[in-house]
């Protein structure tokens, strides 16, 4: 009976799991890059995913979207449970998928179109919103991209003409506008200097209020600043996942602390 | 400390961390051997000495705080690494109290020195014996990051205690049957209860070994030996 | 020994140097030899009677037809392998990205790219000049019509090679970003890829117009050639190509004077053109990051 019942326990998401990864492998042709992965990404909280170069950190976050469906001979195996579903499924819409996870990448990539049009062009892929209502959208999403106040007076120039962190608080908020539950940021702020690293980290923590925040970053201070959880990656394994401040002072496995530590190799 | 940092010089400065606090340690147990040798000899201008080499133990703890300081900066140590920063602060801190206190023996031993001999003096010797060994003892579990080593300082630590109440009644007594040995008794007293001290501090770097190795605080009931300060002392001369 | 290397290095240098600097001149040298020559010759012939006077009156006219010829031949055949160059160069970087149908595509398409343009003429009078003339019982024979789908053709690989080219240097994280927001592929592609793209497609554009203008054997079965004004795309049309190469056939000197002005004038078309597009382009660099 025990031991029936600790494998459903293992299967079942845990509760308050926003995403539950279970057995996950994933293949760039024949490359093996992430390996049986089982995770449990809590709702409402920073996750980061840190580790070395090729790890497979990125790997995974492309999963959670299934952006990496976009190339081929790209394939996930195993699942994961986003409120339990399977996204995985292709019966999972992805225009369902997308609107409930939310992705910025590492380098700001702002539409080659207005401020405003940046933020209100994936609003009106999903919603039919009266024109006052789309300018309250996006006020609303440049407002919570802490943005606003550098915008609100040159809406209608090219978002091309904005400097690197300011575009991708615009990246932030273009995310954010289709009021998504998950937000992944795939090393947000590598491109940035540390002022526009700090605005941004700061956005982070007011988001992790309404958002479920995944965060890959090789700046293992940023992961130690930002994050409740961490997850240590390498080769393509989850190494050690749990509370940042234990990984970052007493992890478990040897592993870890040599890479925290900086003494890999 | 298995395999070095990709940043040789960050092992580097870990290490000069570690040798500073080595070196104070020895110098503050060597100034606690000096301090009951004063008493012993009844040499004031001796005790001087000791009192004025405190200065440099201080000096040393300075210069610890520094390197600490400059290391969580720039080097921004994470896990085992902050751990042992964070135990080099604290340790250096626990080094600094004992070699106060070896001088504070110093410095009583010349008031005494000025009364007539009393024959409990040769108690003091064996209580500041079990605090020197301690000390040196968690001095070599830091330096090697013997964790049980430590541990088995601080499990120690109660025969010291043990000393303390024994001499603390033997005192007791002497001053009942003689009240003009008052005086002495009453330095003795206060000695005894500096090196008593030292051995707590001792203890406390065991912890901070321990943490620094294991990453968990040493916690467990530690067996008291100083039962000097419950409400019911054992009955005296019993 | 060192100094010796290093000498050894400093005179495999100048030499190397020397022999760029020479190839590069010679090639200049040429480029300016044409324009030389084509200004020299042309330019006495240049004057109001060359664009108002049309190719009927010979050696007393003008190119008026050829020119007005010209541009409507050429317009047509942008407008015709525009739209499908645009859309198959979208469909070879968007959507038979690593696939073998698109690699094959490609493939064919450097093949018409370097395709000799009288094939593609001849081409074009079998498939499309014949069965005109059998289907209207000779009342339509050649037409600038024809000579626009056979420019048509001439340009259109080049079209489809930049549109791909100039899709395929967009960031793959823009697509990345605008499919994480839901965006469907075909919304994407035309929305914010040509967007972004959009000054190196024009350019393409530009560059493949250039390409047709100066083409001659394409027409000469095709839209032939007229001594009148006509504006008809069904009837024959006189263009600046072919009137060059009628005159330059003809023992009159005068008209020789006549065909370099035509020439002049097909040179610095194409040389407006290739500034501007350098110029659309420039600006595309500047716009982005």
């Amino acid at each position: 009976m025990t031991e029936l019942s600790t494998a459903a326990q293992s299967v079942s998401p845990q509760v308050g799991a926003k995403i539950a990864v279970r057995d996950l492998d994933f293949h760039y042709a024949d490359f093996h890059a992430v390996k049986n992965i089982h995770m449990d990404i809590p709702e409402r909280k920073v996750t980061a995913i840190i580790g070395p170069s090729g790890c497979g950190k990125s790997t995974l976050l492309r999963v959670f979207n299934r952006i990496y469906a976009i190339y081929p001979k790209q394939r996930a195996d195993g699942q994961v449970l986003l409120d339990g579903e399977n996204i995985l499924d292709s019966d999972y819409s992805l225009n369902r998928l997308r609107s409930k996870v939310g992705m910025v990448f590492q380098k700001p990539v702002p539409f080659p179109m207005t401020i405003f049009e940046n933020v209100a062009y994936g609003i009106r892929h999903h919603e039919n919103l009266s024109r006052a209502q789309m300018d309250e959208r996006v006020e609303q999403a440049l407002r919570a991209a802490a943005l606003w106040d550098e915008v609100k007076d040159k809406l209608k120039r090219s978002a091309l003409g904005l400097s690197g962190g300011q575009q991708q608080r615009l990246c932030i908020a273009r995310g954010i506008a289709l009021k998504p539950e998950v937000l992944l940021l795939d090393e947000p702020t590598s491109a940035l200097d540390p002022i526009a690293t700090g605005r941004i980290e700061q956005l982070i923590e007011e988001l992790k209020r309404d958002y479920t925040i995944v965060i890959v970053t090789h700046n293992m201070q940023q992961a130690a600043r930002v994050s409740d959880e961490t997850a240590f990656m390498y080769m393509g394994e989850l190494i050690e996942f749990g509370d940042t401040e234990k990984i970052f002072t007493k992890p478990d496995k040897k592993q870890t602390e040599d890479y925290i530590t900086g003494r890999f190799g | 400390m298995t395999n070095e940092h990709t940043i040789k010089s960050y092992d580097a400065e870990l290490a000069r961390l570690t040798a500073e606090i080595v070196r104070m340690g020895e110098l503050a147990a060597s100034q606690l051997e000096a301090a009951i040798d004063v008493v012993e000899r009844r040499d004031g201008r001796a005790a001087q000495r000791i009192v004025d080499n405190d200065d440099a133990i201080d000096a040393l703890e300075h210069e610890t705080s520094h390197d600490v300081v400059r290391l969580l900066a720039l080097r921004a140590p994470m896990a085992r690494d902050l751990r042992e920063v964070f135990a080099a602060l604290r340790i250096a801190a626990d080094i600094e109290r004992i070699g106060d206190y070896a001088a504070n023996v110093a410095k009583r031993s010349i008031p005494l020195s000025m009364t007539a001999p009393v024959a409990p003096a040769r108690g003091l010797r064996r209580l500041s014996e079990l605090a020197v060994v301690a000390v040196r003892k968690v001095l070599s579990a830091y330096d090697s990051r013997d964790a049980r080593k430590a541990h088995e300082v601080w499990e120690e630590d109660v025969h010291l205690d043990e000393a303390y109440t024994g001499l603390f009644r033997e005192l007791l007594t002497y001053m009942m049957e003689d009240p003009r040995s008052i005086t002495a008794c009453t330095h003795l007293l206060f000695m005894a209860k500096n090196i008593e001290r030292i051995g707590d501090h001792a203890t406390n770097i065991a912890e901070n070994v321990w943490y620094a190795v294991n990453g968990e605080p040493l916690q467990a009931p530690r067996k008291k030996g100083d039962v000097t300060a419950d409400p019911v002392m054992p009955k005296l001369g019993g | 020994m060192s100094a010796l290397v290093y000498r050894r290095r400093f005179a495999k240098n100048i030499v190397a140097q020397l022999l760029a600097s020479a190839a590069a001149l010679l090639a200049l040298i040429f480029l300016g030899w044409i324009l030389w020559v084509t200004v020299s010759r042309g330019v006495q012939a240049i004057g109001v009677p060359l664009f108002t006077k049309i190719t009927a009156y010979a050696d007393q006219g003008g190119l008026a037809n050829a020119i007005v010829g010209s541009f409507i031949i050429d317009m047509m055949a942008i407008a015709l392998c525009a739209p499908i160059g645009v859309l198959a160069g979208a469909y070879l970087a968007e959507y038979a990205r690593g696939t073998r149908l698109g690699e094959t595509i490609r493939f064919l398409n450097d093949i018409l790219l370097s395709a000799p343009s009288i094939v593609i003429g001849l081409f074009v009078y079998v498939i499309v000049v014949l069965p005109m003339t059998a289907a209207t019982d000779g009342a339509v024979t050649f037409s600038a019509l024809a000579g626009s789908i056979a420019l048509a053709l001439i340009g259109l690989p080049v079209i489809v090679r930049t549109t791909d080219e100039m899709l395929q240097l967009v960031p793959s994280t823009l697509r990345e970003a605008a499919l994480s927001l839901g965006i469907p592929q075909w919304k994407l592609t035309v929305q914010v890829l040509m967007r972004a793209a959009g000054s190196g497609i024009l350019t393409g554009v530009l560059l493949a117009l250039a390409r047709l203008a100066g083409e001659t054997a394409p027409l000469l079965f095709t839209a032939f050639g007229n001594n009148y004004m006509t504006f008809g795309p069904l009837s024959k049309m006189a263009s600046l190509p072919a009137a060059i190469y009628q005159y330059t056939n003809d023992p009159n000197p005068a008209l020789h004077a006549i065909a370099w002005a035509g020439a002049l004038l097909i040179t610095l078309f194409v040389l407006a053109l290739s500034l501007l597009a350098r110029a659309v382009f420039a600006r595309r660099k500047t716009s982005h990051d």
